[in-house]
């Protein structure tokens, strides 16, 4: 149950309040980009969604057998030049964000000859948009973040295991459709409107995107709300401590 | 110990880089695609701008139905006979000459003519001003904001006082103007002739409610279909019959245009550009040939 309550939590922080685009603004360019039209924002937001959630596997993967001090793999290469305690010490970190863009780029693309060859009406939907958010900021800014969550860099107490990584990706992605297709809604209504010479285009996708950050900002709160409710005994503990 | 991690960060960008590359490598030859190179060759044959004046997303697609389901290679109005005979010669079919189809706008009052008119200070656009009532009195007319204009990419139509006007020299018939105004008043008609008659006038509604947003709409009068049954009016409309319209009947149909009332009935085409202004207030011939280097009538030629 206490695990289930996390991943909801994560699920609620990822896809409303710590919004990847209206929170810490990563992922703009596609947010500005393909917000033109609702259709296609529905089919950028489902790409974000599954590249990301790829990457999340990927990365995961990659960070606690590689990357993280103790890994299994590294450690036992460098068990054979060094001793078991300094092995344990190696730290490899340094190398993930050119990790990270090296396993999704050839992760998408290696998904996107795979749904070419075998779903050709799904490629034709959605297949434009894979090569574009390959290596999108928000697909590495979810990368990151597991990274840091997985070798216990803010919260020693709190380490993720897959579960949390692929939670944070898919809501993630979720938050990201959830925007870019507010943000399309809004745009279509603005084909309408008179909007000084000098703000038409990027410039006021950029100001309806503050705003929209700012109606988000509405959520804050909510996940010490929750968590309250949810995991009343840890928050005790916390008080008595 | 730094050097031990040194190689292992190396070492692991080699075996990431040994890995990937082997398994991309085997997908693209497992994965591979067969792509007809019949269709590649269309597709090449085709002019490649994917204005999607075919009906089809873009010229790939075209080229793939073109290729797989048999769809006439005739559609692709861009890139003209010698696009379209390049590809009826790599499909190996016979195809006629197809005819030239242009968009004729149907409509023809200018700012003069139009009544009921009121200051617009929105969005300068006609889909958008098309939302508001009263922006004029006719609710089918053209609006002149040039969302058509801005539509083009081959800088063949302009707002010439308010009316959208086809440059017939330029215009290619992708039919993207067509598509964007939001009044619909601009059809993709077949032009069997250079030049073909056309109603301009989209007004549906009585004639005793047009007088009063127009000085020129058509007002259902049925001048025109008493003359020529190429005419027939339908919602108080007069609509022109391009299926059985031809040059033989130019006679009638000259007859019918000059019943016109209102004058609607125009002729819209590849005019020779020069010498119209000259030519306005001389007498118009009694039948209008082919040739039209001499032609000359009151009625306003578009082009």
């Amino acid at each position: 149950m206490n695990y289930l309550a996390e991943l909801f939590l994560i699920a609620i922080s990822a896809a409303l309040i710590n919004n990847f685009v209206l929170y810490y603004f990563v992922g703009i360019c596609p947010f500005i980009g393909v917000s033109r039209e609702v259709d296609m924002a529905v089919g950028m937001g489902c790409a974000v969604t599954f590249v990301i959630t790829i990457a999340a596997f990927l990365s995961w993967t990659i960070t606690t057998f590689v990357l993280i001090p103790g890994a299994p793999l590294s450690a036992f290469i460098a068990g054979f030049f060094l001793t078991p305690e300094n092995a344990a010490l190696v730290d490899l970190t340094i190398l993930s964000y050119i990790v990270y863009i090296f396993a999704i780029a050839s992760s998408v693309q290696f998904v996107e000859m795979y749904v070419r060859k075998f779903f050709p009406a799904l490629y034709k939907s959605f297949g434009v948009f894979l090569p574009l958010i390959t290596t999108n900021c928000a697909i590495l800014f979810a990368c990151l973040t597991i990274m840091s969550h997985v070798s216990g860099v803010d919260n020693p107490a709190d380490v993720w295991g897959l579960g949390e990584s692929l939670t944070l990706a898919i809501f993630g992605g979720l938050g990201f459709t959830i925007a870019i297709v507010i943000m399309s809604g809004i745009r279509e209504e603005l084909e309408f409107c008179d909007i000084p010479d000098a703000l038409k285009g990027a410039a006021i996708t950029l100001i309806i995107a503050g705003i929209l950050a700012m109606a988000f900002m509405g959520f804050t709160g909510v996940d010490s709300g929750l968590k309250k409710v949810l995991k009343p005994s840890q928050v005790k503990e916390a008080v008595i401590h | 110990m730094p050097l031990v991690t040194i190689g292992l960060a190396g070492g692991t960008l080699v075996g990431m880089a040994l890995i990937l590359t082997y398994i991309l490598g085997w997908a693209n030859k497992a994965f591979h695609v067969e792509v007809d190179p019949k269709v590649e060759a269309v597709n090449d044959a085709l002019p490649g701008v994917n204005c999607g004046g075919c009906g089809y997303v873009g010229c790939g697609e075209y080229a793939e139905a073109v290729v797989l389901d048999n769809v006439p290679v005739n559609k692709c109005t861009v890139g003209g006979e010698s696009c379209i005979t390049a590809i009826a010669e790599l499909m190996g079919v016979e195809v006629d000459t197809p005819l030239p189809f242009l968009p004729v706008v149907h409509c023809g009052a200018r700012y003069k003519d139009r009544l009921g008119r009121s200051e617009y200070k929105g969005e300068q656009r006609c889909v958008a001003a098309n939302l508001i009532a009263d922006v004029q009195g006719c609710t089918y007319g053209c609006l002149g904001f040039g969302d058509c204009t801005r539509a083009c990419n081959y800088d063949a139509l302009h707002v010439i006082d308010g009316l959208a006007t086809v440059d017939y020299e330029k215009c290619v018939g992708c039919g993207a103007c067509a598509k964007v105004c939001p009044r619909n008043i601009i059809s993709i008609t077949p032009f069997k002739e250079k030049q073909i008659l056309a109603v301009a006038c989209s007004n549906h509604d009585l004639g005793k409610e047009v007088t009063k947003v127009c000085k020129v709409g058509c007002l259902g009068c049925k001048a025109c279909s008493r003359v020529s049954n190429l005419f027939t009016i339908e919602n108080n409309l007069s609509t022109l019959n391009y299926d059985e319209y031809t040059n033989d009947r130019l006679d009638e149909l000259e007859k019918a245009r000059k019943r016109c009332p209102r004058q609607r009935l125009i002729f819209v085409g590849k005019p020779p550009k020069e010498g119209l202004k000259d030519d306005e207030d001389q007498e118009p011939p009694d039948i209008i040939t082919p040739d039209f280097k001499t032609t000359v009538d009151d009625t306003e030629w578009r082009g």
